[in-house]
């Protein structure tokens, strides 16, 4: 797209020779920062390895020194063990999520698209609900959320954890942003070539918006899929429990002691799609993120 | 679609006039959002702030009474809980905000420059973000970054900590676990920085160094002027994500009111305390810098 060649007439000179004292710093710098915002995952990753001897020792280890994959493989009997098999939960997370985000791509584009190039009557108070909404914790409706799920008759089944989370208003902020970059003429010839309106929508609009809602999905899938404050309003069903929520129940309780290595390797597991997702659309993200740079 | 109707709609929509009809077509394509913003949005802040107002007298069907603002002079006067909370948490915002958003500015900069490896670091930096702020993250946390665990990895060195005294060595360490956590939380900021720098035009700064001006300079007088109205947006995001993160010690109060307790007429008075306060801060924000946004103008 038109982000791209811009990027590329940027003449990229690297030249051996100047790698100065000054900028052997700033890498040692940038390193040095990156190994603390790379902790986290590192952590992780170590923990779900450790022998449970490892886990409690003192003083705290960080680096795993004898890996084992004990822990996946408890993991695993631990929750097969009970009613549901723990790829059930796998199912249930997966399922909901990516219904979600498509069903969320979807309503987001199409009333970003219609509130931007239409330019409705009152648009500006929709916008204005869309920027106050930005701003809200979902934790303030969480109880009357919770009153109008159930007066749809929709708790603890998958529908409470889809429908409440189609539109939202920072995708819905995300998209505008970017539809106002459209240009109009494009749409406009589309339009006296005959093309009804959800055909301009269709054909030329999503293409040209692909970066995004590539991004606007790949937040969301995010979102959604570490979300577990809502299948545990909404879900009490064991069967229908998401990944994350399953994992909660593991970690406390009888037994957390034994279980604490189990833990680690669940909640590696559990961050591992939203790490491959993110690997898969890492250009695509990183472009919009600057792209949109909310250039308005 | 028949052939009659399909002439009525021309000529219905040849009545209505090209204005009327694109608003018409706007809310169809509008429809399936707004549904979902009043239902899921909408209605229950409307039902939100009218609990707050209540008591109820009935769990089945949710009966309330209405009794005026005897819930926040609960919260004020007689709960102890909420005002300690409350200041923590008002605490650390005040406290990460500025923190998060220097820091965030400094890696942009560097980063920002030509460099090998610099889609690397780019990446790197935007990890933290993808673990959430849900229980993930809450995991990582409870692992001992305000204790010892993570962060042992830029534990003061003992030869130090015994050179400057430990009273020193202590506001060291808490400062370091405080950088820990920003890091963590700045992935966000961080882009939309490179953003705006990216959109300062090459030119100026060419004009500045012909002119005979010093990098740092430049920093102060192009650099800074010109994404100011980044540095605002990314503030009111740092305030309200760091309000609503999950890992908050507030947030995790009303949860517990509301679900534990159920005292949910309670909660939504709570929260609504919780959310005014991140919107004054917000906006306070947004009135103080005003002065110093640099307007752009008419770019285009």
């Amino acid at each position: 797209m038109t982000a791209k060649a811009v990027y590329k007439p940027r003449r990229f000179k690297f030249r051996l020779r100047r790698l100065s004292f000054s900028r052997f710093m700033l890498y040692l710098l940038l390193t040095a920062l990156v190994v603390i915002a790379g902790l986290p995952l590192f952590a992780m990753v170590c923990r779900s390895l450790m022998p449970l001897d490892e886990l409690y020792i003192y003083p705290p280890r960080l680096i795993v020194h004898r890996p084992t994959l004990r822990n996946f493989s408890d993991l695993l009997t631990s929750l097969s063990s009970s009613t549901v098999p723990f790829t059930r939960y796998i199912f249930n997370s997966l399922f909901t999520t990516v219904v979600t985000v498509l069903a969320s791509v979807m309503v987001c584009c199409m009333g970003a698209y219609g509130l931007v190039k239409h330019k409705p009557a009152g648009s500006g108070v929709i916008f204005a609900v869309v920027v106050a909404a930005l701003s809200f914790s979902t934790h303030v409706t969480q109880i009357p959320n919770y009153l109008v799920v159930n007066g749809l008759g929709l708790v603890n089944s998958y529908w409470a954890l889809i429908i409440p989370k189609i539109a939202v208003a920072y995708n819905f902020f995300l998209v505008k942003q970017f539809c106002e970059q459209l240009p109009d003429s494009i749409l406009e010839a589309a339009r006296i070539d005959g093309a009804k309106e959800f055909r301009v929508f269709w054909t030329i609009a999503m293409p040209l918006l692909k970066p995004a809602w590539t991004t606007l999905a790949v937040f969301s899938f995010v979102n959604n899929w570490n979300d577990y404050f809502s299948p545990l309003i909404f879900i009490s069903s064991n069967a229908l429990k998401t990944l994350p929520l399953a994992l909660q129940t593991l970690s406390g309780g009888a037994g957390v002691v034994a279980r604490a290595g189990t833990v680690g390797a669940a909640t590696f597991l559990t961050t591992l799609p939203s790490i491959l997702v993110f690997a898969i659309m890492r250009g695509k993200v990183m472009e919009t993120m600057s792209f949109s740079g909310i250039k308005s | 679609m028949s052939v009659q109707q399909g002439t009525l709609a021309r000529r219905a929509r040849k009545r209505m006039g090209i204005d009327k009809r694109r608003s018409l077509e706007a809310y169809i394509f509008l429809i399936p959002w707004l549904i979902g913003i009043c239902v899921f949005f909408a209605y229950p802040i409307f039902v939100s702030v009218r609990l707050s107002f209540s008591k109820i007298t009935s769990f089945k069907g949710l009966i309330t009474e209405w009794v005026g603002l005897s819930n926040y002079e609960y919260i004020f006067f007689w709960d102890i809980n909420f005002v300690p909370t409350f200041l923590q948490v008002v605490y650390d915002t005040l406290l990460n905000t500025p923190l998060c958003m220097v820091f965030s500015l400094v890696i942009a900069i560097l980063i920002n420059r030509k460099m090998v490896g610099r889609g690397f670091f780019r990446t790197a930096f935007f990890i933290p973000v993808l673990l959430g702020s849900g229980y993930i993250m809450k995991q990582l946390l409870g692992m001992g970054v305000d204790g010892t665990t993570i962060t042992t990895g830029i534990m003061v060195p003992k030869l130090i900590s015994d050179l400057i005294g430990p009273n020193i060595t202590t506001v060291v360490q808490g400062f370091l676990d405080r950088i820990t956590v920003v890091l963590w939380k700045s992935g966000v900021q961080i882009v939309l920085f490179l953003a705006g720098l990216q959109g300062i035009s090459g030119s100026l700064y060419e004009a500045a160094k012909v002119d005979g001006a010093t990098e740092w300079e430049m920093f102060w007088k192009i650099t800074l002027p010109m994404i100011t109205p980044i540095i605002l947006m990314n503030m009111v995001y740092t305030i309200v994500a760091f309000f609503t993160d999950g890992t908050n010690p507030m947030v995790d109060y009303i949860k517990k009111v509301n679900f534990t307790n159920q005292q949910y007429e309670y909660g939504a008075a709570m929260s609504w305390i919780y959310f005014i306060f991140a919107l004054v801060l917000c906006l306070a924000c947004i009135l103080l810098m005003r002065r110093h946004v640099y307007d752009s103008g008419s770019k285009n």
